[in-house]
C-alpha cells in the first residue's frame, strides 16, 4: 500500500469505523486524498465503498475515528456541519434533483439560500455551468422531463455551483442506461482534467484507468489495495483484488 | 318548514359564526400542526418526544375533553377569557393540530429520502431542507387528508354549541326548543347549512389536488 503524507491532505480519514447492527461495514479506514487528486474507489457490492463516500459528508454517521476536510474535523450536527457540507459536492446514484424545482432552480438554490449569492449572479453562473455540462437549453424544464444522463449532469452542475473543495461521486452512472453513461463520464473526466479533487465510487473501470490518480480497492469494509491505476489493473497484489478483476475481465 | 324560513337570518348568523370558528381554528391548527410535524422529524430528540406525546394524547381523547379543559380547567389555572368562543377556538385548534401533524408527517415521509440528502449535501440547514425542499413536495400528498381534517373541523365546531357558543348547531338547538313540533325540519335545516360549508371544501380538495399533481 502506498502511503501519503497526511499533512497536505484535503480529505483525511483516520481509523474510521462503522457498524450496521452486527455488520461491520467500515473497518479501521485510513485514507488521505490530496488537493487535485482523483481517487476511484472500487470493490464488490457490500464492500462498504458507498458508505465510505457518504460518511465523508456525514450522510452516514461514524462510530469511531475522525474524518476531516481541509484540516477541519467533521462536526456532529447543526450549522457547522451544514457549512462544511457546502464545501463538499455530492453526486448521487439516483440523481436526487429537487423534483418540484426547474433545472435552473436546482442549480441556483444552494448558492442563493446557503451562500447568499444575489439571484441575478446565481442565475448567470448556473447557466454557465449548465452550458458546460451540455444541458443549458433544458434550464426551464422540470427534472422529470429530462433523461437520466441529463439529470445526472444537472446534479453535477448543482454540486459545482457551490464551488466545492472536493466532489464525491456515489456510483454516478449505476442507475443510467448504457448509452447515457459516457455523457456523464465525459463531464467527470473533464472535471478531473481541470484539477478538481474527486472521490469516485464506481464500477466503470474505463473511467478509473483514464482519469484516476489512485485506485482504492475495498472488500469487506476494509481498504485492501491503494495503488496507481496501471499498477492495480496490471499487477494487483491481493487475492481479493485478483479475484474481483478476473470476474470483470471474463465478460 | 316555517321554522326554517322564518328563521333564515338566525341560520345565516349561525353559519357565519361556524365559519368564523372553523376558519380561525383551522388556520391556527395548520400552523401548530406543521410545527408539530417539523418537531417530529427534527434531529432533536426532546422535540420529537414532545411532538409525539402531544399528538398521541390529543388524537386519542374525545374532543369534548379538550373543550372541558379549555372552558373550565384553563380559567381555574388563571387563564381567563371574556367569551367562551376563545375557549372553543383553543380546544378546536389544539385538537385539530394533532391530526394535521400526523397528516403532514406522513406527507414528509412520502418524499424520497434522497431529496433531503441532496439538500443537506449542498449545505442547507434543517429548517431550509424542510421549508424549501420537503414541505413543498409533501404538500401535494397532504392536501386530500388535510381537507378531510378541515371538513371534520367544521363539523366538530358544533361541540362549541354545547358550551354556550352560539354557532350553527347552537342556534339549531334553540330553534328546536322553540319549535317543538318541527324538530326534524329544524335539524334538517342545520344539516343543510353545514353542507353549504363542507361540500365546497370537498370540491376545493379535488381541484387543488389536480392542480398540484407533479410527475416524478
Amino acid at each position: 500500500m502506498t502511503t501519503h503524507v497526511p499533512g497536505d491532505a484535503l480529505v483525511s480519514l483516520n481509523g474510521v469505523n462503522k457498524h450496521y447492527g452486527q455488520l461491520h461495514v467500515l473497518k479501521d479506514i485510513n485514507l488521505n486524498v490530496r488537493k487535485g487528486e482523483v481517487v476511484v474507489v472500487i470493490g464488490p457490492s457490500g464492500s462498504g465503498k458507498s458508505t465510505l463516500c457518504r460518511a465523508i459528508n456525514r450522510l452516514e454517521t461514524i462510530e469511531g475515528g475522525t474524518i476531516s476536510i481541509d484540516g477541519k474535523v467533521l462536526p456532529e450536527e447543526g450549522k457547522e456541519l451544514a457549512r462544511l457540507r457546502a464545501d463538499v459536492g455530492m453526486v448521487f446514484q439516483s440523481f436526487n434533483l429537487f423534483a418540484h424545482k426547474t433545472i435552473l432552480e436546482n442549480v441556483t438554490l444552494g448558492p442563493i439560500k446557503v451562500k447568499g449569492v444575489p439571484k441575478a449572479q446565481a442565475d448567470k453562473e448556473a447557466m454557465a455551468l449548465l452550458e458546460r455540462v451540455g444541458v443549458g437549453h433544458q434550464a426551464p424544464k422540470l427534472p422529470a422531463q429530462l433523461s437520466g444522463g441529463q439529470q445526472q449532469r444537472v446534479a453535477i452542475a448543482r454540486a459545482l455551483a457551490m464551488k466545492p473543495k472536493v466532489m464525491l461521486f456515489d456510483e454516478p452512472t449505476s442507475a443510467l442506461d448504457p448509452e447515457m453513461i459516457n455523457e456523464v463520464l465525459d463531464v467527470m473526466i473533464q472535471l478531473a482534467k481541470e484539477g478538481m479533487t474527486m472521490i469516485v465510487v464506481t464500477h466503470e473501470m474505463g473511467f478509473a484507468r483514464k482519469a484516476a490518480d489512485r485506485v482504492v480497492f475495498m472488500a469487506d469494509g476494509q481498504i485492501v489495495e491503494d495503488a496507481k491505476p496501471e499498477e492495480f489493473f496490471t499487477n494487483p497484489q491481493s487475492d481479493r483484488a485478483k479475484d474481483f478483476l478476473s470476474k470483470l475481465l471474463t465478460h | 318548514m316555517d321554522a326554517i324560513l322564518e328563521n333564515l337570518p338566525l341560520y345565516w348568523e349561525g353559519l357565519l359564526r361556524t365559519l368564523f370558528l372553523s376558519t380561525v381554528s383551522g388556520v391556527i391548527a395548520l400552523v401548530l400542526g406543521t410545527l408539530l410535524a417539523a418537531a417530529r422529524v427534527s434531529p432533536v430528540a426532546a422535540l420529537r418526544g414532545f411532538s409525539m406525546t402531544y399528538v398521541e394524547v390529543l388524537r386519542n381523547t374525545p374532543l369534548t375533553i379538550a373543550f372541558f379543559f379549555a372552558a373550565i380547567v384553563l380559567p381555574r389555572l388563571g387563564v381567563t377569557f371574556d367569551q367562551f368562543e376563545v375557549a372553543a377556538i383553543i380546544a378546536l385548534s389544539a385538537y385539530t393540530a394533532a391530526f394535521i401533524a400526523e397528516a403532514v408527517r406522513s406527507g414528509v415521509n412520502s418524499v424520497p429520502v434522497g431529496q433531503a440528502e441532496a439538500a443537506r449535501s449542498i449545505g442547507m440547514k434543517f429548517s431550509q431542507v424542510l421549508s424549501l425542499i420537503i414541505l413543498p413536495q409533501a404538500l401535494r400528498t397532504v392536501i386530500p387528508p388535510l381537507i378531510n381534517i378541515l371538513i371534520a373541523l367544521v363539523k366538530n365546531s358544533s361541540v362549541a354549541g354545547a358550551f354556550f357558543v352560539l354557532e350553527l348547531f347552537g342556534y339549531g338547538r334553540q330553534l328546536a326548543n322553540a319549535y317543538g313540533d318541527q324538530v326534524l325540519a329544524v335539524l334538517l335545516g342545520v344539516a343543510f347549512f353545514y353542507l353549504l360549508l363542507t361540500v365546497p371544501l370537498g370540491i376545493l380538495a379535488s381541484t387543488v389536488e389536480r392542480k398540484v399533481a407533479i410527475s416524478r
